[in-house]
């Protein structure tokens, strides 16, 4: 479920850095929610040169991400990722907007079964989402 | 109007089943919503090679996002997603680990952190 677009100037973040950020965001992700890795997605999207990505800096995380966590959670996931792409894109991170839009688990489907809410996956979920 | 934005990774969804997979998603959204099929709009997003990860590698995983008319029971929702997930997976050949399916209702305001 988690979706981080990546969004960036065109050339700005070469190809071998992306599995680098990839990873850490992976990582990440995990560390502070638990989730398997396997349900991390990231996107990344160049801007074209001269046209305008919309954001309100040159690099941008846009994230969709399931409801139910305490907000100090989800601030300090995204501070994290924050961080994590600056170091690994050469860039400072107060080039490197974010956020993260929630929305309901129930409202998606993953390896055909409903997403749980957060807190509620049981360890049949876990085994499923290993596999 | 229905929508389904479909994001798949370069070189995974071949352009010739797209159609197929077009009007599954209609088909199936005027089956268990009601709609219309000519009421349903479908969009393919193609993420270049290297763009896309899962779990940190590079991924096959194909997600298809649906906004629906709010107001869908969950169990009527659930129907919705486990069926456009079966005809993803039976039209593209893919597993069911490789397609992601959401319904979110039209019009709703999220928590932006």
């Amino acid at each position: 479920m988690p979706v981080y677009n990546c969004i960036s100037p065109a050339g700005a973040v070469p190809m071998d850095v992306r599995p680098k950020i990839a990873k850490a965001f992976t990582d990440i992700h995990c560390d502070s929610t638990g989730a398997p890795r396997s349900f991390v997605h990231v996107f990344f999207k160049e801007t074209p040169e001269g046209a305008d990505s919309g954001y309100d800096t040159p690099h941008y995380i846009d994230a969709g991400n399931r409801a139910g966590r305490p907000a100090e959670v989800v601030l300090k996931l995204k501070n994290d990722l924050r961080q994590a792409y600056a170091e690994n894109a050469g860039v400072a991170v107060d080039q490197v907007g974010a956020r993260i839009v929630e929305g309901p688990a129930r409202w998606s489907m993953e390896g055909g079964h409903i997403l749980p809410e957060p807190g509620q996956e049981g360890a049949e979920w876990y085994a499923h989402a290993a596999d | 109007m229905i929508t389904f934005r479909c994001i798949v990774q370069e070189g995974c969804i071949p352009l010739d089943i797209r159609p197929r997979l077009v009007s599954g998603l209609a088909g199936i959204t005027a089956e268990v919503l009601g709609a219309a099929p000519d009421d349903v709009q479908v969009e393919f997003n193609e993420i270049p090679r290297g763009a896309g990860y899962r779990g940190g590698e590079l991924s096959t995983t194909s997600l298809v996002r649906g906004a629906i008319p709010p107001g869908c029971e969950q169990p009527v929702r659930e129907q919705l997603l486990m069926k456009l997930c079966d005809m993803w997976c039976e039209v593209t050949g893919c597993g069911v680990d490789e397609v992601v399916v959401n319904a979110s209702d039209q019009g709703y305001v999220p928590n932006v952190y």
